[in-house]
């Protein structure tokens, strides 16, 4: 029993070295598959990174009447801050939002010319809420919309953000339905990719297959430097695609972090979650191989 | 020894391989098999080693219906029986010792076992001085030996030939005929077929006939009679 194993073993690298050119085109073939497969999370990760920086960008800002007491502030606030949805908050006293909006117009003399005339600040405080998910900023809002607040809020930014917001929440579930349709498009392309390559292997060495059952061999002793040669090309292309996954990467980030101000950000997630990736690739490219190898090998097998 | 009781084949209904034949080999006879292309020699080569089924009939070999083999006992009944085919058959990517070896690494025989059985049965053939070679590398007549050592290397009780020396001019036709009765005269039975009208005269051996799937003449000393 030991021994056949052992043999098995001994048949399937005999059969790698002496195909040596079959071999390399089977592992070039799947490193090819496997570049497709990574491109896509590539493709994943700066999506979702898009989404997050889109998401990161909105907020809802309460304006409150410059005329509110304290006390009424401070109620909305422990109210705002008692939803679990928020994320942070933010209160700009009256001097601050003065000064933040003097700022923001520091190049129109007309608007500042305005506030000075004036002779006092006309702008209340301001509470800047941010929520985890866009979508949870129509429940605060409503609820903030209770007759005994009316008139401690002057205003609320949510009615000019709603459709953004609504656009982003169509635009990143698009999105991921896209990435998920893209998955299924590569695996069905990957495996037809595969069960072709592994086939026309098997097809060159059908007469071998032949011979070997005239000898008496077992389905399994024949199917079995099969599966060990499976689990090898699967090695071998997991680890060269790994290899050259991190240079390429390593070469992108820098144009990456242009846009998303964050270093090595395709590294990074690399490097975080290369157990996963690569356990991920190496199942699906071995149990693809052996599936394809059965299949493929299963009429040569007939007796 | 071998023995088929009313066996038919039929490949489509209008195509017969073999039309109810009725035949007994003793052990240890040299029996030709002859007869046109088409009559049906080499379908009785292949329901031997179970690469085709009966269509009705039994075949008996030592006493086992091998008829009825389930597909885990055809390589155990493949393992008892060495052939040799016109085209050889050999492994292309393995060489001259390893072809022969694989016959009995198939069969878990142990290694030490196989290293020493292997050359000496490559000396019988004499091709000890090629055991590094490839099959593409050696003649015809050299690489029907190797198909010939492969199938005598787990000492088979019987030997069957299909047409060994179809692709071989007539000094390795007869090199590989002398072998064979070398190997009947150890105790193998020995099935051979054959269209070579000088080997099966000059052997002077059992000449069974077929026509159309049918025995027409099966002779103790017969003669190649078509």
């Amino acid at each position: 029993m030991l021994s056949g194993f052992f043999r098995i073993i001994k048949f399937s690298f005999q059969e790698i070295v002496r195909n040596m050119s079959l071999s390399i085109m089977t592992v070039l073939i799947l490193i090819l598959m496997l570049l497709s497969i990574n491109t896509l999370m590539v493709v994943k990760v700066l999506t979702d990174e898009s989404i997050i920086a889109v998401k990161d960008q909105i907020d809802v800002s309460i304006y409150f009447n410059p005329e509110a007491t304290p006390d009424e502030i401070q109620e909305i606030r422990g109210f705002v801050s008692a939803f679990p949805e928020v994320e942070k908050e933010t209160f700009l006293t009256s001097d601050e939002v003065f000064n933040n909006f003097k700022k923001n117009y520091a190049d129109n003399q007309d608007v500042l010319s305005s506030l000075d005339e004036l002779g006092q600040n006309p702008l209340g405080p301001t509470l800047i809420i941010k929520t985890r998910d866009p979508k949870d900023y129509e429940k605060i809002i409503k609820n903030l919309s209770l007759p005994e607040y009316e008139n401690i809020i002057e205003a609320k930014t949510f009615a000019d953000t709603q459709t953004a917001i609504d656009k982003i929440h169509s635009i990143t579930t698009n999105v991921q339905k896209f990435t998920y349709f893209l998955t299924i498009l590569f695996a069905i392309i990957a495996f037809i990719i595969i069960f072709n390559t592994i086939r026309v292997a098997i097809y060159t060495q059908r007469a071998e297959i032949g011979i070997k059952r005239l000898v008496g061999a077992t389905s399994w002793f024949i199917r079995g430097p099969y599966l060990i040669e499976s689990f090898i090309f699967s090695i071998i292309s997991v680890v060269i695609t790994y290899f050259l996954v991190d240079f390429l990467l390593k070469f992108l980030d820098p144009y990456i972090s242009v846009v998303f101000n964050k270093n090595d950000l395709l590294s990074n997630y690399l490097s975080q979650n290369w157990l996963m990736v690569v356990g991920i690739e190496f199942g699906v490219v071995f149990l693809l191989t052996i599936v394809s190898s059965g299949l493929a090998m299963r009429k040569y097998l007939r007796t | 020894m071998i023995t088929f009781k009313s066996v038919t084949k039929k490949y489509t209904a209008d195509s017969m391989g073999l039309n109810g034949i009725d035949l007994h080999i003793e052990s240890g006879e040299f029996v030709s098999i002859v007869g046109q292309s088409g009559t049906g020699k080499t379908t009785m080569i292949k329901l031997l080693i179970a690469e085709e089924k009966v269509t009705s009939g039994i075949i008996e070999i030592g006493g086992w219906d091998i008829t009825r083999l389930s597909d885990s006992d055809i390589p155990l009944l493949r393992r008892q029986i060495g052939v040799i085919f016109q085209d050889f058959k050999l492994l292309p990517k393995k060489t001259v010792a390893e072809n022969v070896s694989f016959a009995l690494e198939v069969a878990g025989e142990k290694r030490l076992r196989i290293k020493q059985v292997v050359p000496r049965v490559l000396d019988i053939v004499g091709l000890s001085h090629k055991v590094d070679r490839y099959p593409h590398q050696l003649s015809g007549g050299e690489q029907q030996r190797v198909a010939m050592a492969r199938s005598l290397v787990h000492r088979p009780k019987i030997l069957l030939a299909d047409e060994p020396t179809g692709n071989l001019d007539s000094i390795n036709t007869q090199e590989i005929i002398d072998i064979l009765k070398k190997i009947n005269e150890f105790g193998t039975t020995i099935l051979l077929v054959t269209h070579n009208r000088e080997v099966v005269n000059q052997l002077k051996r059992r000449v069974v006939t077929l026509h159309d799937g049918k025995i027409i003449s099966d002779e103790d000393k017969g003669k190649y009679r078509l």
